[in-house]
């Protein structure tokens, strides 16, 4: 396989959607804490990163956040990842405490308070790196009312589609001569190609695949009741009926705030495992 | 079965089809925030699709709510993601621009057909983001000159790129119009 040539590296990272925060699956203490146990012991330590001052204290603190980031096996790179948007906040901070205090007055001010806003957000860093995706939507479900969280879902869920829709309008208006490549963006009097050749087919589509799933989720009478009914396979229940068996096409019932369910029984595959229906 | 499409399934307010667009106007923000990134490092660049986006939901659905909804709907769908350094935070990020956009919808139902009207109003949203971490700032106890020096260099770099992203919104909502695709009573004082 030949290598990339440096130029289509250096293109790939003008495009790269390389940002911090995001979700690294390993195996460590922390991954295996529950979200909500992160979200309490991370506010803990962003209370007391808002609160120290003496210099002693602020080196232990650092030390603990160190620990607690390593401990989650994430490594200094995925740190820099996380926190160079405060680096390049703390460039202009301490200046700015130099400016006003004078430099031996203003440097150890604006280095407390620099080190301080980057220990406030590194619990919160730390959440997100260690929690999957998943485990946030499960808690998301308990706090926000279900019709909003339909919707939470639904955008994350479609990300993907209007990243491909995207790219192929991008693909097909380039081959008609629209400026849409991210160094031809760079000069703004191409930015009306942007607009014209790119942004506006794509709200056509989204008006469009607005109204399918409108319809489609319509049609199965979603947004009816107040409470949302669903089929949730993890939790099925035994069946109450007499006459259904193991082998026979059983249905049990589940209960739920907005009436009863109807849900399949568990049946059991001729190579003894489990079949849902 | 009959499909009620004009049934309210938000707020008493947003049919299912409106909540949904609203929806996809959040999912653009996310993902103009992520796949298009062009790694300028210039502070506050990614305010110009934001408002972008923010002022086309208000355009598309002009009715009390809907840039809350997106900015709602973005920034809960940011923490999912993972794009949401702040935590917490991420809520007031979104959510104060849209709060500002939810005014000026208010206001002047139909300043999304004016480009200087949506220039300032993305202007003014953009400036309240560099209000967000002024909060911590404080709590951490920075002094309230440099705090202010720095909202307002973050406040002056996040409104520019906002008031320009703006610019297009009025072109977008005028086509989709004569294309039959939005409403064109949209600007009839349907502010709720």
């Amino acid at each position: 396989m030949q290598k990339t040539p440096a130029k289509y590296a250096a293109r790939r990272s003008l495009r790269s959607n390389d940002y911090g925060c995001q979700f690294v699956a390993r195996d460590s203490v922390v991954h295996r804490m529950g979200a909500g146990w992160k979200l309490v012991f991370g506010v803990a330590l962003s209370a007391l990163a808002a609160g120290v001052r003496t210099p002693v204290t602020l080196l232990a603190l650092v030390l603990v956040m160190l620990g607690y980031y390593l401990a989650a096996r994430l490594t200094l790179f995925d740190l820099w990842r996380d926190v160079r948007l405060f680096i390049f906040q703390a460039i202009v901070v301490i200046p700015l405490y130099c400016l006003v205090h004078g430099a031996a007055d203003g440097l150890w001010p604006g280095v407390r308070i620099s080190t301080q806003i980057i220990l406030f957000y590194i619990p919160g860093a730390i959440f997100l790196r260690t929690t999957r995706s998943a485990e946030v939507m499960k808690g998301l479900r308990r706090v926000i009312p279900y019709r909003l969280s339909f919707l939470v879902f639904v955008s994350v869920r479609f990300v993907p589609f209007f990243f491909r829709e995207m790219s192929e309008i991008s693909a097909a208006q380039r081959l008609r001569g629209a400026r849409l490549l991210p160094r031809q963006q760079l000069d703004p009097r191409n930015w009306p190609d942007l607009f014209n050749c790119l942004i506006l087919p794509l709200m056509v589509r989204a008006l469009k695949t607005a109204d399918e799933v409108a319809s489609s989720a319509e049609a199965r009478a979603f947004g009816r009741s107040r409470e949302r009914t669903f089929f949730d396979a993890a939790t099925l229940a035994p069946s109450e009926s007499p006459a259904s068996s193991r082998e026979g096409q059983g249905w049990g019932w589940r209960k739920t705030r907005a009436g009863v369910d109807a849900v399949p029984k568990r049946q059991h595959t001729a190579t003894g495992k489990p079949a849902i229906h | 079965m009959s499909l009620d499409a004009q049934r309210t399934y938000l707020w008493h307010r947003f049919t299912l089809r409106e909540a949904v667009l609203l929806c996809f106007c959040a999912t653009f923000i996310v993902l103009t925030r992520a796949g298009l990134r062009l790694h300028l490092h210039l502070p506050g660049h990614v305010m110009f699709f934001t408002m972008f986006f923010l002022l086309l939901a208000r355009g598309c659905v002009p009715k009390l709510g809907s840039a809350t909804l997106v900015g709602l709907i973005t920034s809960l769908a940011s923490v999912l993601l993972g794009m949401g350094v702040g935590g917490p935070m991420v809520l007031i990020k979104f959510l104060l621009p849209a709060l500002v956009v939810e005014v000026a919808g208010f206001i002047s139902p139909c300043f999304v057909t004016s480009m200087l009207a949506c220039a300032a109003v993305g202007l003014l949203a953009s400036t309240t983001r560099a209000a967000v971490s002024t909060g911590v700032e404080y709590l951490i106890g920075m002094e309230e000159e440099i705090i202010l020096r720095k909202a307002l260099i973050a406040g002056m770099l996040n409104g520019v790129w906002g008031a320009l992203g703006c610019l297009a919104v009025p072109s977008i909502i005028r086509r989709l119009r004569l294309n039959g695709l939005i409403d064109q009573e949209a600007d009839r004082g349907v502010a709720g």
